[in-house]
């Protein structure tokens, strides 16, 4: 045994009032094991890695807790007196979702390396770059010399993740404990930085606490899993029998979310329409003394018409939204929306066109001013364009309000008080408001938990039928879009490189970089087998 | 109380506030002196019941001068506050809002020259050429003041305007002045408030140094500030006569530093569960 939690109880005080987050979590962990945390957001597997680590905000109190790690022997979690420099690092080593933002963006990776291996005296100063070169090039790194030479924000974020995992290796730690590692990922990075785990492992038999809440990420590399839900452990169990044959309901839930998106809905792929609604003409953007973000794009999309619009992060996916909706202005080419060019409007006839071009932001959160309650936000639009009278106004925010499921109790709070999901219900409500004929999603669903995202895509599936709108998803994962859409754009640097319809896709497509994306997201899908039935009352909303 | 639909800061603030107007307005009937009455006979008096804070160096009651010239002070303090604030946000958030374009150069430009300007100078310049006022020491002060915060403002705009909201609102139809009122100006009020609190007690001082130059209130009329540049000189001899003074001044900035706090978690969205 080399990590033992006993009895860890964990609450949040906030106003007088206390929360429970975590109740009476006790697990261990074997040498050279992957045990994976499954849970959904606000299940508290966060505040357990930072509860182990000691790095719980002060509004936390650890309420009792043993660690019990290698041989040293935690006995009150909750104390002030534990000599964490001694535990983190060497013992227990931490790799956090923004791999990125982990790093001091003023240092170069040498000196990153420099700063760990000196403070912890593993090498001087003089074997820094010998020590770090060697770690790197027995971990399957490139181009060795360039990365120690290069700040954090001249790599990507999977190599970020990556060098954070070769960084925390050097110390060779007891245990690595991995907080969503892959989440902020495209699928390609994904499956790269899944691998590098799976091969430290195997090489340098270390145990590994992986938090995350994709199935898939836990099935793809873990010996053992702990599903988590509010605080509490609901099931426990070899990877294998836990997923493909699961006990506790909450386990099914969280699979029959996955089996939902998979299969999507099969009556999507009948278009009868082909009216083009919107074409995107040698579409160029260039931001100024920089690269080509946009190049050669051209599209078409039909009425009603569904389009996933796929590619890894940076691929210029983001920007083409921009574009179409006027946040930013190409640089050449043209956008026709039913005919008319509405790429370089300015003013009145800009803000007329927002009325048939809504967009859905990733971070619904951030989209939301919080200062507004629900009913308010969804008004904004009616406001904005001076639509309808006052009374009307409410009654048009109810009613879609009501057609995106979000209950009535909850029209007057505000985003602060609601969950992701919820804010997302609201961000659509009101783009639907003005009743537009095209909503781009863009990574509408990306920043949400499995089960979140199904709702999410079932109600835009809904709203689609209901409304007829067409619309475009933007995603980096080509596992969320390729069951909802009738045509799947693949995006590299900068222009499509293969428009198909979605059907096709999978089994006929010839490019290389396709065949790629598919291949990632298939590996990292694995065995996992869908369930059949459908039994969720968490879906009627939807 | 942690269930009342205000912050607690803001109420207490408010209270505080209050009662230091009551004192100050209610001067001529709670205080038995005329604040401008000279008697040689009892210069320096220690505290005693008839003087509860003495006299100063003619002789005059410290406490009637103290009630009596917070009228000058807080008057005077508050509105060039306010005109400072109103100024400071307006430039900042349109030059915050037409980053790099032309007005924003010309405001930037303003604002540094008035930076390299020294303060007092410029007010002395005020009073020469247009002679002394309390008008002028206002015009001298706020034209001064605004700058920080304006570019405290400008600093806000530059980074919420690049917030998803403000893309999400500008999809949405809003137009440019819309955007800055409803969506910019929240996010900047926040941040500006907690610099007004603490720019209130320099605020207050630097009205008393201008009173001492010449320019606004005369002596003998009473004043906080110059109540304490006059006591200064006999510190040693009858600490108590800056009692008063100090006293108001430091309940008054408290004051005014709740009222600034409550009003920033009145403010910040995520507090709004609290309350």
């Amino acid at each position: 045994m080399i990590l033992q939690v006993e009895n860890l109880h964990v609450s949040y005080r906030k106003n007088f009032h206390s929360s429970e987050i975590l109740n009476n979590i006790s697990f261990e962990l074997k040498k050279g094991e992957i045990l994976a945390l499954l849970g959904e957001s606000g299940s508290g597997k966060s505040t357990l890695a930072k509860a182990l680590t000691g790095l719980l905000p002060p509004s936390a109190h650890i309420g009792s807790g043993t660690l019990h790690i290698g041989s040293t022997l935690v006995k009150d979690l909750g104390s002030t007196s534990i000599q964490w420099d001694k535990i983190r690092g060497r013992m227990l080593s931490m790799i956090f979702q923004d791999a990125q933002q982990a790093f001091n963006p003023l240092l170069t990776m040498k000196e990153n390396f420099k700063e760990i291996l000196l403070y912890h005296g593993i090498a001087s100063s003089a074997e820094v770059i010998p020590v770090s070169t060697r770690l790197l090039r027995m971990l399957n790194f490139q181009d060795v010399n360039s990365i120690l030479h290069s700040y954090p924000f001249q790599l990507s974020g999977g190599m970020c993740q990556r060098i954070c995992l070769a960084l925390s290796l050097c110390l060779k730690p007891t245990v690595l404990i991995a907080d969503e590692p892959t989440s902020a990922l495209d699928t390609i990075n994904q499956i790269e930085v899944l691998n590098l785990m799976k091969k430290m492992q195997k090489e340098f038999d270390l145990t590994v606490l992986l938090i995350t809440h994709d199935i898939a990420v836990a099935n793809a590399i873990s010996d053992r899993v702990i599903v988590l839900n509010k605080g509490v452990i609901v099931e426990e169990g070899d990877t294998n029998t836990v997923l493909t044959n699961p006990k506790a309901p909450y386990t099914r839930k969280l699979l029959l979310s996955r089996s939902l998106i998979a299969k999507g809905s099969r009556d999507s792929e009948h278009l009868q329409s082909n009216v083009p609604i919107l074409e995107i003409i040698q579409l160029e953007k260039t931001f100024s003394h920089k690269k080509r973000v946009l190049q050669e794009v051209n599209l078409t999309l039909h009425k009603q018409e569904i389009i996933g619009i796929i590619g890894q992060s940076g691929c210029g996916k983001s920007t083409l939204a921009k574009c179409i909706t006027g946040l930013e202005a190409p640089s050449r080419g043209r956008i026709l929306y039913r005919g008319t060019d509405i790429s370089r409007l300015q003013g009145k006839e800009k803000r007329e066109v927002c009325k048939h071009i809504q967009l859905v932001f990733q971070d619904a959160r951030a989209s939301l001013n919080p200062r507004r309650t629900a009913l308010e936000l969804v008004q904004e639009p009616l406001r904005y364009l001076k639509i309808g009278k006052k009374n009307e106004k409410k009654v048009i925010a109810e009613y879609y309000l009501n057609e995106v499921g979000l209950h009535t109790e909850l029209h007057n709070r505000r985003p602060p008080q609601l969950s992701t999901g919820q804010c997302q219900r609201i961000a659509i409500a009101r783009a639907l408001v003005l009743k537009p004929e095209i909503l781009i999603c863009d990574e509408a669903v990306s920043a949400l938990d499995m089960r979140v995202q199904s709702q999410i895509l079932l109600l835009l599936q809904r709203l689609h039928k209901q409304f007829e709108f067409s619309i475009l998803i933007i995603s980096h994962d080509i596992r969320v879009v390729r069951s909802f859409c009738h045509k799947i754009a693949v995006m590299k640097d900068g222009s499509f490189c293969e428009i198909r319809n979605a059907g096709s896709l999978l089994d006929k497509t010839k490019q290389s970089y396709t065949q790629i994306l598919l291949k990632s997201a298939n590996e990292i899908e694995g065995n996992l087998t869908l369930l059949e039935e459908v039994e969720d009352d968490d879906y009627k909303y939807s | 109380m942690h269930n009342s639909k205000y912050p607690i800061s803001l109420v207490c603030g408010i209270l505080l506030l209050f009662w230091i107007a009551i004192l100050i307005m209610g001067a001529p009937f709670l205080t038995p002196f005329d604040p401008l009455e000279q008697n040689s006979s009892l210069r320096l008096e220690k505290p005693s019941l008839t003087h509860p804070l003495g006299t100063d160096r003619y002789g005059r009651d410290v406490l009637s001068r103290t009630l009596h010239g917070g009228r000058t002070t807080l008057i005077s303090s508050v509105l060039a506050l306010s005109s400072t604030l109103f100024i400071g946000l307006i430039v900042g958030l349109v030059a915050g809002m037409y980053h790099r374009s032309i007005i924003d150069t010309i405001l930037m430009r303003v604002i540094d020259v008035l930076l390299a300007f020294p303060f007092m100078v410029l007010a002395m310049v005020i009073a020469t050429l247009f002679g002394t006022s309390f008008i002028h020491l206002l015009i001298a002060v706020v034209s001064v003041w605004w700058i920080s915060f304006a570019r405290l403002t400008r600093s806000v705009v530059l980074q919420a305007k690049n917030d998803t909201s403000i893309a999400a609102a500008t999809v949405l139809g809003a137009k440019r002045y819309v955007i800055m009122f409803q969506e910019l100006l929240p996010k900047a009020v926040g941040p500006v408030l907690v610099l007004a609190t603490f720019e209130l007690g320099s605020l207050i001082l630097s009205i008393s140094a201008l009173s001492f130059l010449g320019l606004g209130s005369q002596p003998p009329t009473p004043e906080w500030g110059s109540m304490l540049a006059d006591g200064r000189d006999h510190f040693f001899q009858a600490p108590h006569i800056l009692l008063g003074p100090t006293l108001f001044i430091m309940l008054t900035v408290l004051a005014f530093n709740l009222i600034g706090e409550g009003l920033r978690d009145w403010f910040d969205p995520n507090e709004i569960t609290k309350f």
